[in-house]
């Protein structure tokens, strides 16, 4: 959907968009996920840099409820905070992070206990829709998903990638307030491989796994092309993998 | 060329072994955004001596550097590869840099995913950041994980050395390390893990010009790769 008509219909539906700092989190059996929390970035902007910050993290499950809501505080603009996570059934949503004065890039770090890999977070937005444009949402949404299409209000395209040894995977973040049908198709080379229509819970996640909808096939390592359709806004993150595929160490990305 | 064109002088290190896999564009939906106007692709050993310039397909959107550089003849363990792009800003709508993923062939480590450093924009109201971008940190955990780490840095200046301060925080120690680099050359910085019986904080970056940078952690005994990663400007 255009820009422009992306932002008339918003502001007929009433949607308000709230400024959010995210991170994703993941966790599997022997896989923990602990966030850095810390404000170093401020340390040389006068009004922002003189400590406590006080700090709060709420962690969504995939399911879009909450796990649980952690309190702390940062005594100065270079102490830092490790917060463990909470492992889930799921195992995989977001978490978001908030703090006056806090102009840092939080860190999201996965861990086997051996190693750990990192990325960080994103200051975005998250959508709310008021209630008589969620029914509408929901009752066009239910239509199209009859045919296995979505609203296409968000667009997202992302390269894949996969190799004897390692491969990407996708987790789905649902940043609104309303049920997100995302529908993602999988091709290479100018031909469709594969797509699936996922409906992400309000404030949900949802870990794709992309081997599912396009096999690899043929020498080294195969590039695919993503794209991603929802009627609400959402993002990703890459999920690197070993040859232990999600059994083994993995690592989050942001893209662009 | 056209005064409508935007430039992007990008750099990332290939090692020998590695699947790594550069998007040299941001995929999109029309095909008409999916070609670069020009692309000069260098790859330098570490003494700043150029290697080869090998021609690449500006409408290529996914460029395999082991491909590229394992045809080298004597290429040595680690090069620098720069990556010097004319493009149509439709192409990268936001801040202008390249993605790329990475994964040494046979490891057990995760693959990785990141940005490709953007040394100059080229066009100052492009590159997203109009502050000073060359003072840097990243932070670490501080658990004893079996891993090293290290700073990459690349310098992709023409004619002017670059000197830089690497500094190392651990608790309330401080230690530094001064380079410095000539033009195209590239070297790891290591960065030890403890000192004085405390574990490593943060890195910090301090370089006369903006350098090719990313913050690396191996796994100490085999020396994969499970970090590769940008640092944060301390001037947003």
């Amino acid at each position: 959907m255009a820009s422009p008509l992306r932002a008339f219909v918003r502001r007929v539906l009433g949607v308000v968009r709230t400024p959010t700092y995210y991170l994703p989190w993941l966790t599997r059996p022997g896989i923990t996920c602990t966030l850095i929390l810390h404000n170093v970035e401020a340390r040389f902007q006068p009004g922002s840099n003189v400590g406590p910050f006080s700090v709060t993290a709420i962690q969504h499950d995939a399911d879009g409820t909450m796990v649980r809501r952690y309190q702390t505080e940062l005594t100065d603009s270079t102490s830092t905070v490790e917060l463990a996570l909470d492992p889930t059934r799921d195992g995989c949503g977001f978490v978001t992070v908030a703090g006056e004065r806090m102009i840092s890039d939080f860190f999201v770090t996965l861990s086997d206990g051996h190693d750990y890999t990192a990325t960080h977070g994103r200051g975005e937005f998250v959508e709310h829709y008021p209630a008589r444009a969620r029914v509408v949402v929901r009752v066009l949404g239910s239509l199209l998903a009859l045919v296995g299409r979505t609203i296409p209000a968000f667009a997202r395209d992302q390269y894949l990638y996969a190799s004897a040894d390692s491969r990407s995977h996708l987790l789905l973040m649902n940043l609104s307030n309303v049920p997100n049908r995302i529908r993602v198709t999988v091709g290479g080379d100018g031909t469709a491989l594969g797509a699936t229509l996922l409906t992400l819970p309000p404030m949900g996640s949802r870990l794709l796994d992309t081997t599912r909808l396009a096999a690899r096939s043929g020498q080294g390592t195969v590039v695919r092309r993503a794209h991603l359709e929802g009627n609400a806004w959402f993002n990703l993150y890459l999920v690197g993998a070993g040859p232990r595929d999600l059994a083994g160490p993995l690592s989050l990305m942001h893209v662009k | 060329m056209s005064s409508s064109l935007s430039a992007l002088l990008s750099a990332t290190f290939y090692e020998r072994g590695d699947d790594h896999l550069v998007e040299l564009i941001h995929q999109r939906d029309t095909a008409a955004h999916r070609r670069l106007h020009s692309l000069d692709v260098a790859v330098y050993d570490p003494a700043g001596k150029l290697l080869a310039t090998p021609p690449v397909d500006p409408g290529r959107e996914v460029l395999d550097l082991g491909a590229l550089v394992e045809e080298i003849p004597g290429v040595p363990d680690r090069v620098m590869v720069a990556f010097d792009t004319r493009y149509d800003e439709r192409i990268f709508p936001y801040r202008p840099h390249q993605y790329a993923y990475l994964h040494r062939r046979g490891s057990t480590a995760p693959a990785l995913y990141y940005a490709v450093n953007a040394v100059l924009g080229g066009v100052p109201d492009r590159i997203g950041v109009t502050t000073m971008n060359n003072f840097e940190t990243y932070l670490f955990r501080r658990a004893p994980f079996a891993e090293r780490y290290s700073v990459l840095l690349g310098c992709l200046s023409r004619f002017a050395a670059v000197e830089a301060q690497v500094y190392a925080h651990y608790g309330r120690e401080r230690t530094s390390r001064e380079v410095r680099l000539e033009p195209r050359t590239h070297l790891e910085v290591e960065v030890p893990a403890e000192h004085g019986g405390e574990r490593l904080d943060r890195v910090e970056l301090k370089a006369l010009f903006r350098l090719a940078a990313y913050v690396v952690g191996r796994r100490a005994a085999t020396g994969e790769l499970v970090l590769f990663d940008h640092l944060f400007t301390y001037f947003k």
